[in-house]
């Protein structure tokens, strides 16, 4: 197949490849890029464990070309820490024990953290919607709410 | 001792900052040089002569470096007992199922091993099928396999007591059929195996598990290879639930196409090969007679229930008889006949799962409230009255040494507002009780115990190396608490080398409910061995009594003179320069009964102990849609003694998604031999706005043998949640609804059916 010349801005950093049209970007990250913490749980947009933040917004990568999101600005788990400093929702989820499998925990913690991009302090039905599209088979949710709204407490309260 | 306890601490779990970082990695997520694509032929038939099988075509294209059909194995049945070794992974006589395995491809990359499959040509002749129980128990059915006559795979008949008699002494007896679906485990990471077989004929192998030594001596057994030839490595997995116990048949493909290509192969299930081709759960018929005094005693059960197994053996005789024991080992059962069969279908295969035997649970639990109205009693009173105490044997023979089931029913009976709720909601709200136990192991004979042994350092820090594997439950975090507590350094310090076959120690798995309380204990005992070593090194060292000592943040210490203290890492490097290197070992067997046999003997002690809980569910119906809603989930769970309470929360809570949620939510939907909804589009699965507000209560009954008391963290609400819910419906609607799950379809024609009973 023919491949088709882009360049992706993953967390700040610029890739030049060169890929088929029909390759998704879950698949460029995870083949072309290394980046394995971006998962792919059912590969029909069903479950958001294959989550990234384009331009800040959540997107489902298995179902996003990577031909189409040329110039944009992709987020993935590998780019929330800052070197060894968890980004307050990952330090958030891991104090909460919102995390057990772990395999939903990247597509959620960016559901979450563009959640709280946009809203400071959201309210309990605010985050139980936000991440509604995330599916977690493990905990049932409730320490994942409580993890968020702890984030958004940290994200408030200058770090130490 | 009066160490910095860690025990029932809320910890941060070891293995979370990785998952939050997202560098945790699972089997998908491997590389190894030159590794090829793995991809599988998949049965369009649901049962069909294989006639031939044709590879040629597919082997010359360019990029394909092995080919595999049946003929490659070694004609070894897989079969977890002797006497159901029926499953040949990939089949040479016939398929049996719909998506099972036929060939595989080892290709270059994905597109080529995918035009591989399709030029490999198999002929088939297709035979009649049966799909449900009924169909399979009919007089001359087809047989899935010649050797189980009319298609029962099992048959586990258990007897106590004179239960004719009984019968006939009791002021009532109740009679009722329920049925449930079964249920897609749904653990978010597809099935992924990758396997390496080297030139000196070691094979190296990935795969997400829940039970590494199992899974290796299957793999020896099939593939005719010495055990020590085998090795499971250490790797994430993205849930278990009871699916990650046994082989998989990917696992023994892969195997032989790495074997075959001499390269390292990768095998990634798409999410509808992980639905139809991994084991799912079993949809389950039980008829249940109950039999009880007028002061609400339960005195009689009759039980005939049946599974559909689906095309072969898999955990057969242990998911017949799970649903039995977990209820015999919450209630007082005089007398009893149970009559389990488990009934091979043309349907894939099934498995054990975490909320195994709904239709039976909450089926007995709605007998008991029906008591308890008939009688006019609460049918909290009625469990109270009813339920088994420490000091009591179960009825076929297991002796209770703690159980916090009282006081489970109590606190969440409180918490929920039970006294003022039951009977007293307004219409179509209701609220219900459950409970249930749990053996902490099940029954395997020699491999029921677990070893494990503690390295400490010259710089303070330990190493453990333990067979625990974890599915996500906590157990990799478990066991580093349980020895940093008992060496007296943060965990931190601890490094656990786990799971990894050829270098860890014997352990049963985590399928069982067995990781805090065998592999536990034998933690446990090995950094007590460690911990006296270091004693005995101190005490010599400086010259006192050994009994004075005691570790805390990294110091041996004089218990009464604190200040008297050396560094743990003097203490070590003394024992290590009298060629006493500081090494503990321990090892934990539970005390059960070895004569017993799922089949041939079903008595004795099951287990080394049992955990118990309630559920309570307060739910709203709508009578227009037939849409349940989940108000609130209460529920109690004793495990002996938390270790690391937030986890325990955690796995009660998502008991409540999947035990309880997915009573109003799944199953598997079928068109014959077709599963129709293998996605999680179609599969619906709780999502955060499905789900109730949850209040947890961790009662603690301080198990005699487990460790710090511990016992099995949580998995009596996954098997009363539904419970809960099936009397909460009841209280809500007045109808017992005996056929899960609780979907818009079922409730509106149970209420209509209430209707017209009216007019």
């Amino acid at each position: 197949m023919n491949r088709i010349p882009i360049t992706l801005l993953v967390n700040g950093e610029p890739y030049s490849l060169a890929v088929p049209p029909n390759k998704t970007l879950l698949e460029v990250l995870r083949d072309d890029l290394e980046l394995m913490g971006t998962r792919e749980g059912c590969g029909v947009g069903a479950c958001g464990a294959c989550t990234v933040l384009i331009d800040g917004v959540p997107a489902r990568s298995c179902l996003t070309l990577a031909v189409d999101v040329q110039g944009l600005s992709i987020t993935t788990i590998e780019g929330l820490a800052e070197g060894d400093e968890l980004h307050p929702v990952q330090e958030a989820f891991v104090e909460r024990h919102a995390i057990q499998c772990g395999y939903c925990s990247s597509g959620m913690i960016l559901t979450a953290k563009a959640l709280l991009d946009k809203k400071k302090r959201p309210t309990k039905d605010e985050i139980k919607r936000a991440i509604s599209g995330n599916i977690c088979r493990c905990t049932g949710y409730a320490k994942i709410e409580d993890a968020i709204a702890t984030a958004a407490k940290k994200l408030a309260t200058p770090s130490k | 001792m009066t160490e910095a306890s860690l025990i029932g601490k809320s910890m941060v779990r070891s293995d979370t900052v990785a998952k939050a970082a997202g560098q945790a990695l699972y089997t998908a997520d491997l590389k190894l040089p030159r590794m090829l694509v793995g991809k599988v032929l998949r049965s369009p038939h649901p049962h069909a002569r294989i006639l031939n099988i044709d590879t040629s075509r597919a082997e010359r294209l360019r990029g394909v470096k092995a080919v595999i059909t049946g003929r490659d194995g070694h004609g070894v049945k897989w079969g977890v007992f002797p006497y159901t070794q029926d499953h040949d992974m990939v089949p040479t006589d016939k398929v049996r199922y719909i998506g099972e395995e036929v060939a595989a491809v080892a290709a270059v990359d994905e597109e080529t091993a995918l035009e591989a499959l399709s030029l490999i040509d198999v002929e088939y002749e297709p035979l009649p099928a049966v799909f449900t129980i009924e169909e399979a128990l009919k007089e001359g059915a087809p047989l899935v396999h010649d050797q189980y006559k009319n298609n029962i795979n099992v048959h586990v008949h258990i007897e106590v007591g004179d239960t004719q008699k009984a019968f006939k002494e009791a002021d009532i007896v109740l009679e009722d059929t329920f049925e449930a679906a079964g249920e897609m485990y749904g653990m978010l990471e597809p099935y992924a195996v990758v396997a390496h077989y080297t030139p000196d004929g070691y094979l190296d192998i990935w795969m997400p598990n829940a039970g590494p030594h199992v899974r290796a001596k299957a793999l020896s057994n099939l593939l005719k290879m010495p055990l020590n030839k085998i090795r499971v490595h250490h790797i994430n997995s993205g849930g278990a639930f009871g699916g990650r116990s046994e082989i998989s048949p990917g696992d023994f493909v892969t195997s032989l196409l790495a074997i075959k290509s001499g390269r390292p192969v990768k095998l990634v299930y798409t999410r509808e090969e992980t639905s139809i081709a991994t084991r799912q759960v079993h949809d389950i018929v039980a008829r249940i007679k109950t039999g009880a005094r007028k002061d609400g005693t339960i005195i009689a059960k009759e039980f005939k229930v049946y599974y559909n197994g689906g095309a072969y053996s898999s955990t057969g005789p242990i998911a017949t008889s799970i649903p039995f024991y977990v209820y015999e080992e919450t209630y007082r059962l005089p007398n009893l006949v149970y009559d389990g069969y488990r009934i091979l279908t043309n349907r894939p295969i099934r498995g054990m799962y975490r909320c195994h035997g709904r239709a039976f649970l909450a089926g007995n639990a709605m007998h008991m409230d029906k008591i308890a109205e008939e009688l006019g009693m609460d049918p909290m009173d009625i469990r109270l009255k009813n339920g088994i105490r420490a000091g009591e044997t179960t009825a076929t023979g297991s002796k209770i040494i703690s159980c916090g089931l009282q006081d489970a029913i109590k606190a969440a009976a409180r918490k929920s507002g039970w006294k003022k709720k039951r009977g007293k909601l307004p219409p179509y709200r209701g609220i219900g009780m459950g409970c249930l136990a749990i053996m902490c192991g099940f029954p395997m004979g020699f491999r029921s115990g677990s070893s494990a042994y503690i390295r400490v350092n010259e710089d303070g820090d330990a190493t453990i190396v333990s067979g625990v594997v974890d599915n996500g439950q906590g157990n990799e975090s478990m066991m580093v608490q349980i020895a940093a507590h008992i060496l007296g350094i943060p965990m931190d310090s601890v490094n656990l080398v786990c799971s990894d076959t050829e270098v860890t120690t014997h352990d049963p798995g985590a399928y069982s409910q067995a990781a805090a309380f065998v592999t536990g204990n034998a933690v446990r005992l090995a950094a007590e061995d460690a911990r006296d070593k270091i004693l005995t090194a101190a005490a010599q060292y400086m010259k006192v009594d050994k009994t004075r000592l005691a570790l805390k943040d990294k110091m041996v210490y004089l218990k009464d003179d604190p200040e008297k203290a050396i560094k743990l890492t003097r203490a070590v490097r003394y024992a290590m320069s009298k060629g006493q290197h500081i090494q503990g070992y321990g090892t934990y067997i539970p005390k059960i009964s070895f004569d017993r046999e799922w089949v041939k003997n079903p008595y004795g002690q099951m287990a080394g102990t049992f955990s118990y809980g309630t559920s309570i569910a307060e739910l709203e119906v709508d009578p227009e849609t037939g849409i349940v809603r989940l108000l609130r989930m209460v529920v109690a769970h004793d495990c002996g003694n938390p270790i690391n309470p937030m986890a325990v929360e955690g796995q009660l809570e998502g008991s409540v998604a999947m035990g309880g949620t997915a009573t109003i939510l799944e199953e598997h939907v079928w068109d014959g031999g077709l599963q129709l909804n293998s996605d999680f589009l179609e599969y619906k699965m709780p999502l955060s706005v499905d789900m109730p507000d949850i209040d947890t209560i961790l009662v603690r009954s301080m198990d005699p043998e487990g460790p710090f008391g511990a016992k099995e963290g949580g998995l009596t609400i996954s098997m009363s949640a539904y419970k809960a819910i099936a009397n909460a419906f009841y209280d809500a609607t007045g109808v017992w609804l005996k056929e899960f799950p609780y979907t818009p379809d079922r409730v509106l024609k149970a209420l209509q059916a209430k209707e017209k009973g009216r007019r």
